[in-house]
């Protein structure tokens, strides 16, 4: 029983050593948004400062950080839905149906996830500046629709996990084959779902180089942009306080989606254990 | 648990709706025409795409007194060539103003970005501007392609009551003949020592007055005899033990603008030794050197734009700082303001970069608005010549600058200066911390240039 306990003691004080290093640089970000960038270029310290006010001045004069948040909910929610919904429908095809071309199809997938963004750039700002979609949020959301890693995750869960008698059984109840996707393949494969959401999210949230290159107007420009704009003064220390509290800012959204949807990521964890 | 997560998510969305109502606040812009009654908007706009977020001031007001409706978008500065680039290649008709630091305009101009200010009469005006950055703004057939409203020569930047103590005198002319060259350095340093104090906080402080020859001649490397020597200074500074042993940027870098710093070792700064961390806090930073022996840092070599990085540092040091000539001239930095070539409203836009750059109102407005930004303008400079600067000493800075500035020679800057620049800086650093020979640094350093330049001619 000593034993027991002493094992038990000696876990949680590691478990709460790790949390402490996971937590501290969150900690530290928090603390240095209430510093000011003589202080922070200084060194660190855990002792909040007095700037908070001042630094908040300082971002309100570069932007309105709610108005940055609008807009990349604007483009991240849309976004993500997308992805989520559109990569199952391609990763539950790919996974179920028997056609000739499916292996082929799903070694484009896989060449596609290996190949950077970035090197289609500038070919992309000329399609979207073709169509007039500079600007617009529409070439930030709509792409989303085809995430190559996405659908190799979820095909890969929704072969192991799915029992294809389910879908046989549905089939001869006559339900139709978006009727079985809605109903049962999407909450069957939710944990799988949520996950690559979560991912997704965070991705479109920090997502810069596109908006940066397509965004012209201030007024339109995604949070992350914004805050970029901060380190364009010509003394770099005076906006270090500035930017740690933008920086502290635009995380608040992604810890509440993480929040919300962990529960998923724990319950996918746990769910092939016990029906195992 | 799952419910109240939701409710926190849906207020929250909420809260940002709720606050994001308002529009984009820039108080910059609204301090920028504090003292004026905005005209009418005549319908004309420009858009400007900018790195420094001086122009957000400028804009609001020009935007104030002429009616011109200018709309000013901020880009990170590391972001910014990607941007512009692909836009102009996109076709884009706007931005209409654009700019560049003096290190992008090569490739800027190479594409086009910058349309000809010579079409628009900018040689009229090519003797109001200071010389070396009217230069810059020259792409390599001479054609004026953009203009900055700044000059950024360097400078060392001394404690007086420290030359006062070890040199008897604080006369700027005075103590710049103490850096004169290399060797007058390095007996500086020494005699600094002897006293008592270290010449320099970091062994960087020479960089900004060491391109003394250009990298690239006739598309050839020139590692010339004054590179050398450069190396050589750096290299004794580090090993005779004549620094402070301060990265530039760290911790007790900026401690030595205020006082007495502790003196590291070469192994602390090389972080051989991690027994103390020079990024820590102060107070960390306080108990880990105690014991070290405590010196005070005599200068620092900075461009003008150092006047407010060390205003805001000095603290109780005020007033006790001075600043002289380096060993050459040179200078650091700068914004220069162009028009786009695809620019639907050239002539608009020339209003626009004429009252940023020539005006002698705008210039002497920057000066109070930016408190204390040296401005460009030739005839502005000389009506400021009697100001003088409490924090170093009551010293007419901007007579000095001028002075400076009138020294460098535009044609020894090359689009290659970055790269090998750097290329020649790890050069040094492998040298002076005895991870190569001289010998197998310069042959690296070789290597590094023509794998990236490989039409450059190299004379091993």
């Amino acid at each position: 029983m000593v034993g027991y306990r002493i094992k038990k003691g000696l876990l949680y004080a590691f478990l709460v050593i790790l949390a402490a290093v996971c937590l501290f640089p969150f900690l530290l970000m928090i603390v240095n948004a209430t510093r000011n960038g003589v202080e922070i270029t200084r060194g660190f310290t855990l002792i909040p400062g007095h700037s908070l006010k001042e630094n908040m001045t300082q971002v309100f004069n570069y932007f309105n950080p709610f108005l940055g948040i609008r807009n990349s909910v604007i483009v991240a929610v849309p976004a993500t839905l997308l992805c989520a919904y559109f990569s199952a429908l391609t990763a539950y095809g790919l996974g179920f149906y028997k056609f000739h071309g499916n292996k082929f199809i799903f070694f484009m997938i896989l060449m596609f996830m290996m190949i950077p963004g970035q090197l289609s750039l500038i070919g992309f700002y000329n399609l979207c500046s073709k169509l007039h979609l500079v600007n617009s949020y529409i070439p930030l959301i709509v792409p989303s629709i085809a995430s190559a890693g996405t659908v190799f995750f979820l095909r890969q869960y929704i072969i192991s996990s799915m029992p294809p008698a389910l879908i046989e059984a549905a089939r001869m109840e006559g339900a139709s084959e978006f009727y079985i996707f809605n109903r049962i393949v999407l909450p069957i494969s939710k944990p799988a779902v949520a996950t690559m959401g979560i991912m997704a999210f965070i991705g479109n949230w920090n997502n810069y180089l596109l908006p940066m290159i397509l965004i012209t107007k201030n007024e339109k420009m995604t949070l992350p942009v914004m805050m970029a704009t901060l380190r364009s003064s010509t003394d770099i220390q005076r906006n270090q306080g500035a930017i740690y509290l933008a920086v502290a800012i635009s995380v608040v959204p992604i810890l509440l989606v993480f929040a919300c949807f962990s529960k998923y990521i724990i319950s996918s964890v746990t769910a092939g254990a016990v029906k195992e | 648990m799952m419910k109240l997560a939701k409710k926190l998510l849906a207020m929250a969305l909420v809260l940002v709706m709720v606050m994001s109502l308002g529009t984009v606040a820039f108080a910059r812009a609204d301090e920028a025409v504090a003292d004026l009654t905005p005209v009418e908007l005549t319908g004309d706009k420009l858009v400007v795409w900018t790195l420094a977020d001086d122009l957000v001031s400028f804009g609001a007001r020009y935007q104030a007194m002429t009616g011109v409706e200018m709309e000013v978008v901020v880009i990170a500065p590391e972001d910014y060539p990607t941007k512009v680039q692909t836009a102009l290649v996109g076709g884009e008709t706007e931005p209409d103003i654009i700019v560049g630091e003096p290190q992008m305009l090569g490739d800027m101009f190479s594409y086009g970005a910058f349309a000809d200010l010579d079409a628009l009469g900018a040689q009229d005006y090519a003797d109001q501007i200071v010389d070396y950055v009217w230069d810059v703004g020259k792409d390599e057939n001479g054609v004026q392609r953009a203009i900055s409203y700044q000059i950024t020569p360097a400078g060392l930047y001394y404690r007086r009551d420290i030359a006062e103590k070890v040199f008897g005198t604080e006369d700027p002319e005075e103590i710049g003949k103490l850096f004169a060259d290399y060797p007058t350095i390095l007996d500086t340093a020494q005699k600094l020592k002897d006293a008592g104090y270290r010449i320099f906080s970091s062994d960087s402080e020479i960089n900004y007055f060491s391109g003394d020859e250009a990298w690239v001649v006739d598309g050839k490397l020139n590692l010339s005899q004054a590179r050398l020597d450069y190396m050589d200074l750096v290299v004794a500074l580090y090993q005779n033990d004549l620094t402070a042993y301060a990265n530039q940027w760290s911790t007790p870098w900026y401690q030595a603008m205020r006082g007495p710093v502790p003196i590291l070792t070469a192994d602390i700064q090389n972080y051989a030794d991690d027994s103390v961390n020079v990024w820590a806090s102060a107070d960390e930073f306080a108990e880990a050197t105690e014991g070290l022996q405590e010196a005070e840092v005599f200068a620092f070599g900075l461009p003008s734009w150092g006047v407010l990085t060390m205003r805001d540092n000095v603290e109780e040091t005020s007033g006790l700082w001075g600043v002289c000539a380096g060993p050459a001239y040179g200078f650091g930095g700068g914004t220069f303001i162009g028009i786009s070539e695809l620019s639907e409203k050239k002539d608009l836009a020339w209003e626009f970069v004429k009252w940023v750059t020539l005006n002698e109102e705008t210039a002497d407005w920057w000066i109070t608005f930016s408190e204390g930004d040296t401005v460009s303008l030739k005839s502005v400079l000389e009506a400021h010549k009697d100001d003088e600067n409490p924090v170093y000493g009551n010293q007419k800075l901007y007579a000095f600058w001028q002075e400076q500035a009138e020294g460098i020679d535009y044609s020894k800057v090359t689009p290659y200066d970055k790269i090998v620049g750097d290329a020649w800086g790890a050069a040094i650093s492998s040298v002076k911390t005895g991870v190569a020979t001289k010998e197998e640094a310069i042959e690296e350093f070789y290597d590094t240039v023509a794998y990236t330049y490989p039409e450059l001619e190299i004379d091993r």
